[in-house]
């Protein structure tokens, strides 16, 4: 498992070069989006704010946000889990032009298909370290404050380094989480035999 | 008689505290994972996890940006007197979390379920939630709880009814599996604190699993060895899964594993999980009859159980 320092706007070759379980810090500029933007733009037919027009990162993230001295203040950053906007996943990944995505979790096989297509991939955060976040984002605009709030607006972020994330999705394919079920299925079996529940246990049915 | 600016003044510090200071007993909690961690990643993602938690305590910002269902705990002397009545207090508490998401110890996360609408300030039907307990004595305790949207939504909290012909074994499949499929992509941000309610309808056995969950120390035991038998057990089994820090793979899957339990009827027993946040956020704070103001630990909320 590599480190990658990968910089935006990031290129096929960034992006193919990495393999499930690598390690990635980003520079560069990202745009944030969760479940009312995805709506707004793939749903409702407006247009794609200008940030995901120029920028190929996105970050799953409702950050807090406070306004101070006519400027803005990022209190708290943490990605959200990607695995709820895999309805949108696909058409993002593909009429958005994007090269990467970080979230929590991660994302299902529709968009796991068009990442493999459209050579883009998603990166998982293997921490919930806010702070250390935090000094490597600086916010220069927003936009859709007043429709969809601060949580769901789109904010432009400069990052610098932000990471570690985990390749958790390659573009060829694959999911680093599906092959670690397998290993805790193995050890799930072996734990409910410990407890004495055999394989052949059946729940009495009551409804 | 408790004025009302200081009880509404202990609310908003139970908030403040809650989102922003992690529990001693949490933090041993992670003292004790990152110790045992034998995989290099999860070692470092506890780490990494642990010093910004006590890097918010030292900022004083929120220790995760999704502060979650704003949930409260009150425990009420039963000669306590507060400015206004009681139903005052839930005006106050009203009042403290607004005041906590304006100034950022709180996200603007609470919107209505249909139409998206987000007021903003986390207040909405039955939002914030209130649970009483009424106790001998004349002080007010209250506990914020932080319920994270992480925690709640991925499949951390579910109930299922056992008949008694699959007892504890039905019981503790129910966990083990249920905990494997919410864990699934670290859904739920383990590792958690586990709280498994047993008995009673449906709506007491989640609100037990909650309560063992969010109120119990970690590191505390149910009082009944029988019990204390299904944490220890359901503990050691968890841990031996290798769901690690955000699924990613290790050796600490649960901080804690917390029963407790009502009386059920004949026909079934319903048994409910709740996972706490990995990054499990209380405060708890007492207000003296005289108007003295004291930080709490611990909620003590199953004291006299």
């Amino acid at each position: 498992m590599a480190t990658y320092y990968l910089k935006t706007p990031l290129s096929e070759q960034d992006v193919t070069q990495l393999k499930l379980g690598d390690v990635v810090y980003i520079t560069g500029d990202a745009f944030t989006c969760r479940s009312r933007l995805h709506r707004w733009v793939l749903d409702e037919n407006h247009p794609l704010p200008e940030a995901g027009k120029q920028r190929d990162l996105l970050i799953h993230v409702g950050p807090i946000v406070l306004r101070e001295d006519g400027g803005f203040k990022l209190v708290s950053f943490m990605p959200t889990s990607s695995i709820r906007f895999e309805k949108w996943g696909a058409r993002a990944v593909d009429e958005w032009g994007l090269r990467m995505i970080i979230g929590k979790t991660t994302m299902g096989e529709e968009t796991m298909a068009m990442m493999q297509k459209k050579k883009c991939v998603h990166v998982s955060p293997q921490c919930v370290s806010p702070n250390s976040w935090v000094q490597n984002i600086n916010i220069t605009d927003v936009e859709l404050f007043d429709e969809l709030g601060t949580i769901e607006a789109t904010w432009h972020m400069t990052v610098d380094k932000l990471g570690p994330f985990v390749v958790d999705i390659d573009c060829y394919g694959n999911n680093l989480y599906k092959n670690h079920e397998h290993e805790v299925d193995e050890a799930r079996e072996k734990a409910l035999e410990k407890l004495g529940i055999g394989t052949d246990f059946e729940y009495t049915k009551l409804y | 008689m408790i004025s009302k600016k200081i009880y509404q003044e202990a609310i908003f510090n139970a908030i403040k505290k809650g989102s922003t200071v992690i529990s001693p007993d949490v933090a041993a909690a992670f003292e004790r994972a990152i110790g045992k961690e034998s995989r290099p990643a999860a070692k470092e993602g506890l780490q990494k996890t642990l010093d910004s938690i006590r890097l918010s305590a030292k900022l004083g910002n929120p220790a995760c940006p999704d502060t979650g269902w704003p949930i409260f705990y009150f425990k009420i002397g039963n000669e306590c007197q507060l400015e206004g009545g009681m139903m005052a207090l839930e005006e106050a508490t009203r009042n403290a979390v607004r005041r906590a998401t304006k100034e950022g110890f709180l996200r603007a996360t609470m919107k209505h379920p249909l139409t998206g609408y987000d007021p903003g300030d986390n207040i909405g039907e039955n939002v914030p939630n209130f649970t009483y307990q009424f106790v001998p004595g004349a002080d007010l305790e209250v506990t914020y709880v932080a319920k994270g949207g992480g925690s709640e939504c991925f499949g951390g909290t579910r109930h299922r009814v056992v008949a008694f012909a699959d007892g504890i074994k039905g019981i503790e499949k129910f966990v083990i599996d249920s905990f494997v499929e919410a864990t699934r992509s670290g859904g739920i941000c383990p590792p958690n604190v586990l709280g498994i309610g047993i008995g009673g309808t449906a709506n007491i056995a989640a609100n037990l699993a909650k309560e063992a969950a969010c109120l119990r120390t970690v590191g505390s035991h149910n009082p009944d060895p029988q019990f204390r038998k299904i944490e220890e057990d359901l503990y050691e089994a968890l841990n031996s899964l290798g769901v690690g820090i955000m699924g990613i793979g290790g050796d600490t899957s649960v901080l804690g594993v917390n029963v407790e339990y009502a009386y059920t009827h004949i026909a079934g027993i319903c048994v409910a999980i709740s996972s706490n946040c990995m990054v499990a956020r209380r405060g708890s704070f007492r207000v003296c009859a005289d108007g003295t103001i004291q930080e709490m630990t611990s909620p003590d909320w199953f004291v006299g159980r």
